[in-house]
């Protein structure tokens, strides 16, 4: 296909590519509307959600394939990605009745935008983030399973601290460093951020500790860590984990104990800490020039939110088209930037469905919460939830210079085998719970059917 | 027992929860409200801002050529052109693109900018690059482009500056052999008829231009306003002291404000005067007090509705923020010199004329307009000026008085050189002093008014830096602006 005919084609594809979009986004949205007003859930189908999908990655990597040459190995990509997703949704489907399906195709959704801008980045990545994808899919299971079937967790939480603790220290002395931050190993070829995998910890251990009702003294192991995690992370100069660990505690423990007072006193000391270490650290001021007036240095410190904001900016409502726009010139656009780049050629419009997709899982997943039986159980789905959506919130907030950018990943968006592993951890917490749920819904159902029945019995 | 206490921590957690819920959601609200807020207003910048290497034309193999650039009777600013060179070595012939400028295209160089391979780009050719590269285009258009044409063109962007004014204006200028900027704008619609800032440089020729005359004085150039920041002050005197106009002040020459003198120019004593005629002589004593009367709340509130410390987010340009950093902290004698445009004001000529304008059109500010229109492949109008109004800024009946005002400095005041035998003018003068006390001082001169007094059509702002010792705004820059003026008579503005 000739440049013209594929930029015609991509021109037109955009509009299409935008209401597939918006239509998995309005299903979600009244389902989730639906859903916070009680009415049942349990029968509730997912409509053509998941064909829908299908049709959005099929003719996003057909027309990507299109560009010069027919590109085979492109549409296979395609077709790779369809059945993985397919495979992976109707397994769970399967295994899981109970399961919160629109969350799952919500999760599904963000990872299908960010093969097809993977794709259209740099190939060779796309495919390595469908293997994690289907990684990250074997440990959702795996954490389903473990919440849902695992008792005695809350035994756990003094190993889990001790691992948590330890591999931060192990970072902090062998790590790598990878774009200013000292946070990743080298384990067997693959570089693994460990910070990453602290947060689930994080949320086992605090909602382990703090589903119980105990003075603050005896809650002192458990303020420690968190403390101490929260140092190691910005000593590793990953402020973005700082800052999400900080959230998801002040947030999570605020949530358990109704205690203004430790919420407060730690918002104050995080509040001290970071007019330390603004005065502190040279990369900190770094950041926080960039983000109160990037054009003011464009060539240096400014250059990676300029970039963005002009890319975004380029793109207008509904982008530039699929494989039309110059998403390269953005700096770390397969990681932390990878909004700017879906904002630029697949648009505005898309990128704000994106945030809301993000505010459903997020409404959902407190919504799981509020329905479970057990306040471990709710305190768990909760830490979870407030994870993905302050990670999600941080890291688009600081592409649009919203807020200081930190260095954290868009959660199932951005390429990262640690980060995909890990947000499919949190969302596998979730629907664990989710299960959970259902299946005592259902056990109550059934009692008060039998109920019911005796009555009946009774009667005649 | 144990589930007792679950229940309660399971209610109390969900109430929590539900706090927490809300928390967030207002989040990812204000998050979508940012993001499309951010986008809508500074969207347009950001796509013009020179770092985008998206809208940079390629020399060689150009998706997109640029239109042309018009001045607002057609006249050909600047425009794209095609060559084909033949490589000696390879003996092969390729076609390049670039851009040409008209011939005095000095006399327009910051308006229109430059769009350079090397330099990047600046002025029109950078603001407008959307319209310039086609990006306006309906989808329909796009295809039709590139479907059916050779080479894919961009639109043609009409501004609203008259090239024979610019050229006028410029040479004047030159003549005076002084750094400086001329502002002419149509106070009823907001449209510039000229922008000049000298001195100025020849786009064509990028490669000889030094750094000083690539600065658009009109647009970025902060300078201390001097008097004619006054009128400002005698608006937030208007709108704030009662009877104002029936007050007599006393003017001795000089007045002390905690040890710190201000004094008249040349410290004459203007004896018994009223606010008009302490505008007409520029009577500094008269006004610090006044400023000092005020105070800062009024003045300050006077100064942001004329757009002081304010980032106008204007469609058509980019201009500097004019501050006005006045505070409670501010203490008296700052006051005084703040009253009477000393001080740390500091003011664009753009936004100078731009306060004229909106005296001149009954204390309403028009948004200024460079836009004229933008024309399509077919000589179709794409899109066309229209005026709209920026804010209502004075009342009618302080606006009259104010210009009654301005009336009185040229006809007996300090602006007598800006009268015209063919028009009737109004202005105010200034001469502000640059620079701390122990660096030699540069005086700039200020002329701003509008013509015609019944009926304005035009307003000016002229500012002439680096005038003699001696020299005042009455005798450098309001003959100017009356020079100005007949011009843009004779050409029927």
């Amino acid at each position: 296909m000739s440049a013209k005919q594929y930029e015609i084609l991509a021109l037109t594809m955009r509009y299409w590519f935008v209401l597939l979009i918006f239509y998995i986004f309005a299903r979600s949205l009244f389902s989730t509307v639906r859903y916070l007003r009680n009415v049942k859930l349990a029968d509730e189908s997912t409509g053509n959600i998941p064909f829908v999908l299908v049709l959005f990655s099929l003719t996003a990597f057909i027309l990507l394939s299109l560009k010069g040459q027919l590109d085979v190995l492109t549409l296979l990509m395609g077709i790779l990605v369809c059945s993985t997703f397919l495979f992976q949704y109707l397994l769970l489907c399967y295994l899981f009745s109970g399961m919160d399906r629109y969350l799952l195709l919500m999760v599904d959704t963000l990872c299908i935008v960010g093969f097809v801008v993977l794709q259209r980045l740099q190939p060779t990545l796309a495919f390595r983030q469908v293997e994690w994808f289907g990684l990250g899919s074997i440990f959702l299971l795996l954490t389903i399973l473990y919440v849902k079937y695992f008792k005695y967790w809350d035994k756990l939480n003094y190993p889990l601290m001790v691992v948590g603790l330890g591999v931060l220290i192990l970072t902090l002395a062998i790590g790598k460093e990878i774009g200013g931050a000292k946070n990743w190993i080298q384990i067997w070829k693959y570089n693994v951020q460990p910070s990453e995998f602290v947060k689930i910890i994080l949320v086992l251990v605090l909602s382990a500790d703090l589903k119980e009702n105990k003075s603050r003294l005896r809650r002192l192991p458990v303020l420690l860590f968190t403390a101490l995690v929260i140092l190691l992370v910005v000593l590793q100069k990953d402020l973005g984990a700082a800052f999400l660990y900080f959230c998801v505690f002040v947030f999570l423990y605020y949530t358990a104990t109704s205690d203004w007072l430790v919420a407060a006193g730690a918002s104050f000391l995080a509040f001290i800490g970071a007019v330390i270490s603004y005065h502190l650290f040279g990369h900190v001021r770094t950041r926080i020039a960039a983000w109160y007036n990037p054009w003011a240095d464009v060539e240096n410190r400014g250059y990676q939110i300029a970039q963005s904001l002009i890319a975004i900016a380029s793109g207008g409502w509904v982008g530039l088209g699929l494989g039309l726009g110059s998403p390269h010139v953005i700096p770390a656009s397969k990681t932390d930037f990878i909004f700017a780049a879906i904002c630029e050629e697949m648009g505005i419009i898309t990128g704000v469905f994106i945030i809301g997709l993000y505010m459903l899982i997020m409404i959902r997943g407190v919504a799981i919460a509020l329905k479970a039986q057990k306040p471990g159980d709710m305190l768990l789905a909760m830490g979870a939830t407030i994870s993905l959506a302050i990670q999600s919130f941080t890291i688009i907030g600081g592409v649009i210079k919203m807020i200081p950018l930190t260095g954290v990943t868009m959660p199932f968006v951005s390429y990262g085998g640690s980060s995909m592993l890990v947000s499919f951890g949190l969302l596998g917490i979730i629907q664990g719970i989710a299960i959970k749920n259902r299946r005592k819904s259902k056990d109550e159902e059934a009692q008060l059917r039998h109920e019911g029945d005796e009555r009946y019995d009774e009667q005649e | 027992m144990k589930e007792m206490k679950d229940t309660m921590n399971k209610s109390k957690i969900k109430r929590n929860s539900i706090g927490v819920l809300l928390v967030l959601t207002a989040l990812y609200l204000s998050l979508i409200a940012y993001f499309c807020y951010a986008v809508v207003f500074y969207g347009s910048r950001w796509f013009s801002d020179s770092y985008n290497s998206r809208v940079k034309m390629d020399e060689t193999n150009p998706r997109i050529i640029p239109g042309s650039i018009m001045d607002r009777n057609g006249v050909v600013l600047a425009e794209t052109k095609e060559e084909v060179v033949k490589d000696p070595t390879t003996g092969k012939s390729e076609r390049y693109y670039f851009r040409v400028y008209h011939d005095k295209a000095a006399s327009v160089a910051h308006v229109v900018g430059f769009n350079h391979s090397k330099y990047g780009r600046t002025g029109v050719e950078a603001f407008y690059v959307y319209y310039l590269m086609g990006y306006n285009n309906s989808l329909i258009e796009k295809i039709y482009q590139k479907a059916f044409l050779p080479q894919e063109r961009g639109n043609d962007v009409v501004l609203t500056v008259d090239f024979r004014l610019q050229d006028y204006i410029t040479q004047l200028l030159k003549q005076q052999g002084k750094k400086g900027s001329v502002v002419l704008l149509n106070p009823k619609t907001g449209e510039i008829l000229a922008m000049v800032s000298y001195p100025t440089f020849n786009p064509n020729d990028m490669d000889n231009v030094d750094d000083d005359s690539l600065l658009n004085r009109a647009t970025q150039g902060l300078y201390p306003p001097g008097s004619v920041f006054k009128v400002v002050t005698a608006a937030a005197a208007l709108e704030n002291i009662e009877n104002i106009g029936e007050r007599k002040f006393n003017c001795t020459g000089a007045v002390e404000f905690d040890g710190t003198r201000v004094q008249c120019y040349k410290g004459e004593a203007h004896g018994e005067v009223d606010l008009a005629q302490a505008l007409a002589v520029s009577c500094n004593t008269t006004f610090s007090n006044l400023g000092v009367e005020i105070g800062w709340k009024s003045l300050l509130k006077m100064g942001k509705k004329f757009g002081f410390n304010e980032d106008f987010l204007f469609s058509d340009i980019r201009m500097k923020m004019s501050s006005l950093p006045i505070t409670y902290k501010t203490s008296k004698p700052e006051m005084a010199w703040t009253a009477i445009g000393q001080g740390k004001v500091l003011v664009t000529p753009l936004h100078m004329a731009m306060i004229a304008a909106t005296i001149a059109n009954d204390g309403v500010m028009m948004e200024p307009k460079l836009l004229y229109k933008v024309v399509g492949r077919n000589g179709d109008t794409q899109k066309q000026l229209k005026a709209s109004v920026y804010r209502k800024v004075l009342n009618e009946e302080s606006a009259r008085i104010l210009k009654d005002m301005m009336i009185k400095v040229v006809q007996e005041g300090t602006g007598k050189q800006a009268q015209s035998g063919v028009i009737t003018v109004a202005g105010k003068t200034g001469t502000a002093e640059e620079g701390t006390k122990d660096q030699q001082n540069r005086n700039l001169a200020w002329f701003v008014g509008f013509a015609s007094v019944d009926n304005p059509t035009l307003a000016i702002a002229v500012l002439v830096e680096d005038v003699g010792q001696g020299e005042t705004g009455g005798t450098q820059a309001a003959p100017l602006a009356k020079k100005v003026i007949e011009k843009a008579v004779e050409l029927g503005y």
